[in-house]
């Protein structure tokens, strides 16, 4: 049974360059005496980038010096493109977990952008809001570690509930892409509110929800049609035909410059319920409804409210 | 002390070689048994008993030898952390191997088996929640080879700890481990000037410093938890980040293009992965390491970020004495 020794290594054994070669090259070039070499083009990479990036990031993968650096594009459009009027803020509780849920609209995920902005500049706590960010937008090239810098999660249980447990405020939009991609013509209905996934996690963590209503933001860019057999090669749940979009290219990602209002609502307490609410389907779709239904209200009186598009 | 001697497989692993220098440190050199086809290395006075994990055979002589050498642990550390090209020998040595090893330590009443496991199993997915609990199905990328016979391994062990409830199984699904000394396809990638990534895609990657994994390994022989348990270090970083802060250039390549060039570099030689690797630069396999705190007690003393410090640190002495400098 026995077999001779044989040594089979588990991998070629690589050693570092020999000290030799190692010296010669430092004689021949002193650092930072060749400009053009690969050694200081990525030393001057590395400067560029963390410059607007930090070098740890928490583990959600929230970058704050990327989004001090992003933060003065945003209140620009905030105080001035759209010249956001926010009200009831106070009702997001100063400290303890809770979840903003809003009306989402808009084609692309600005209206997260503002609430964000909302909380953090008139709240007298200075809250940061955690966005939950749409499957379609989190896992898009580009847009997805953007979206992680600035502070969005990816929309599933596990992480909204990780959140709220550690106490933090968190932003949902539970109509999700019915609700963004919806058409012109639909503005301001309110989709159906998923399966009432955000209820239950409300109902585990006892977070309060914070009804939000966001006016203005369907008008940025109107989608007339969509073209859904362009979406689907590129993996997109839709590509709408908006005013400017396709007709003027890159210009059609500028989102026209109505005024917007975000108002939030009294927050519903969920502790009341206990966590075993969560399993019960009929109570989490009775929440579900009466959340709905609350933000519908303010949106409706807010319409109700509004002269002009462009002005408020 | 734990009854028996506490034996280690592939001790020509780096974590294998580094644990089983440490166990020897701590319980005497005549208490470790190294279960290997290479010899433990000159200097260091452990047992050997000289196996090949592959061959058939393989379960009745290590049968022998646990009993011979009254083993009471093992850990099982016979693994490659690189992909390999001769896939066959890998499986063989992988996924028959461990059979072979549970085998033989169910039949000599082995009480304690841990397995050196993987969080890449878990899959680098979109739809992976931000911290990978350890009851998330494994799900791996099945056309990928390296990741389907450790998956085997974990199979394995999963079906034994069923049939044999008097064995304690402990998984350790470690994070990439990243560090001085330290050699598997993330140094690889890191010791090219050029670093390919996926354009557009920025994942949240997790490294493991060597001294936390020794640590974790350690702490698992000794409190002999059983299920699987994440090892990871305290924070994840993205991918770029690493990539800058290691003073490598990122060379952006399309996803639709990654995958196919990834494969062509790998079937020419020049690859350190197969093309479904660029699913690891995509998505991010982050998982979470709270049960290790709960049933080890271990708390990692290193970030990501240090791992990637102390690694520059140890092969670009120089580099990272100048930026070190310039930080400062």
């Amino acid at each position: 049974m026995s077999s001779p020794a044989k040594v089979v290594p588990f991998r070629p054994e690589r050693r570092p360059a020999p000290k030799r070669r190692r010296q010669r090259h430092a004689k021949r070039r002193a650092p930072g005496a060749d400009p053009v070499s690969l050694e200081s083009l990525a030393r001057l990479w590395s400067r560029f980038y963390f410059a607007w990036h930090s070098e740890e990031v928490d583990e959600f993968g929230y970058d704050p010096k990327f989004t001090e650096t992003v933060l003065p594009f945003f209140e620009f459009l905030y105080a001035v493109w759209w010249r956001v009027d926010a009200s009831g803020i106070e009702n997001v509780p100063r400290t303890g977990p809770a979840l903003i849920v809003a009306n989402h609209s808009g084609v692309l995920p600005w209206d997260g952008i503002m609430i964000n902005l909302a909380v953090r500049h008139e709240h007298p706590a200075r809250r940061a809001c955690r966005m939950l960010a749409l499957d379609m937008f989190a896992l898009l090239p580009f847009l997805a570690p953007m979206l992680a810098q600035s502070g969005a999660v990816r929309a599933n249980p596990e992480n909204a509930e990780r959140l709220l447990r550690k106490g933090e405020l968190v932003g949902v939009f539970p109509e999700g892409v019915k609700g963004v991609g919806k058409r012109f013509k639909d503005r301001y209905k309110l989709a159906r509110f998923g399966r009432g996934g955000f209820v239950r996690i409300a109902l585990r963590t006892g977070a309060p929800i914070v009804p939000c209503a966001v006016v203005g933001a369907e008008e940025i860019h109107p989608a007339l049609a969509q073209m859904s057999w362009l979406g689907k090669p590129l993996g997109l749940p839709y590509v709408p035909i908006t005013p400017t979009f396709p007709l003027l290219g890159p210009l059609g990602f500028v989102p026209l410059p109505s005024k917007w209002s975000i108002e939030m609502g009294e927050p519903i307490p969920m502790d009341g319920y206990g966590p075993d609410g969560a399993d019960d389907p009929m109570l989490v779709n009775r929440l579900s409804e009466r959340v709905r239904t609350t933000i519908q209200g303010m949106i409706d009186e807010r319409l109700a409210h509004r002269k002009s598009v462009w002005f408020g | 002390m734990r009854p028996g001697r506490i034996a280690v497989t592939g001790i020509g692993s780096f974590l294998g070689s580094r644990l089983l220098r440490r166990l020897a440190e701590k319980h005497g050199a005549d208490r470790i048994v190294a279960v290997d086809v290479a010899a433990p290395p000159r200097g260091l006075a452990v047992r050997h008993r000289e196996i090949d994990l592959a061959k058939p055979g393989s379960d009745q002589r290590l049968l022998e030898s646990f009993r011979d050498e009254d083993v009471g642990a093992i850990f099982h550390a016979a693994f490659f952390t690189s992909p390999r090209r001769d896939t066959g020998y890998a499986h063989e040595l992988e996924s028959i191997g461990t059979l072979n090893l549970f085998a033989a330590a169910a039949a000599a009443g082995v009480g304690h088996v841990v397995l050196r496991s993987f969080t890449a199993l878990y899959g680098a997915s979109g739809q992976n929640p931000a911290f990978l609990t350890e009851d998330r199905p494994l799900q791996p990328d099945p056309s990928l080879r390296w990741a389907r016979d450790k998956l085997e391994a974990e199979q394995h062990a999963a079906s034994f700890t069923r049939r044999y409830p008097d064995m304690k199984v402990t998984v350790l699904r470690f994070a990439p481990l990243f560090g001085p000394k330290v050699q598997n396809f993330y140094t690889a990638i890191f010791d090219r000037r050029v670093v390919p990534v996926v354009m557009g895609y920025d994942p949240l990657l997790q490294l493991l410093h060597p001294d936390d994994a020794l640590a974790a390994a350690e702490a698992a022989l000794e409190k002999a938890p059983r299920g699987p348990i994440n090892v990871v270090p305290k924070t994840p970083m993205p991918l770029l980040t690493a990539v800058h802060l290691a003073g490598r250039i990122p060379a952006p390549v399309p996803h639709a293009l990654a995958y196919m060039i990834g494969d062509l570099l790998w079937a020419t030689g020049l690859g350190a992965a197969p093309g479904a690797f660029a699913h690891y630069a995509r998505f991010g396999f982050v998982a979470d390491g709270e049960r290790a705190q709960r049933e080890l007690g271990f708390a990692p003393r290193n970030s990501s970020r240090d791992a990637v410090v102390a690694y520059m640190a140890y092969r670009k002495p120089r580099v990272a004495a100048s930026r070190a400098e310039a930080r400062a």
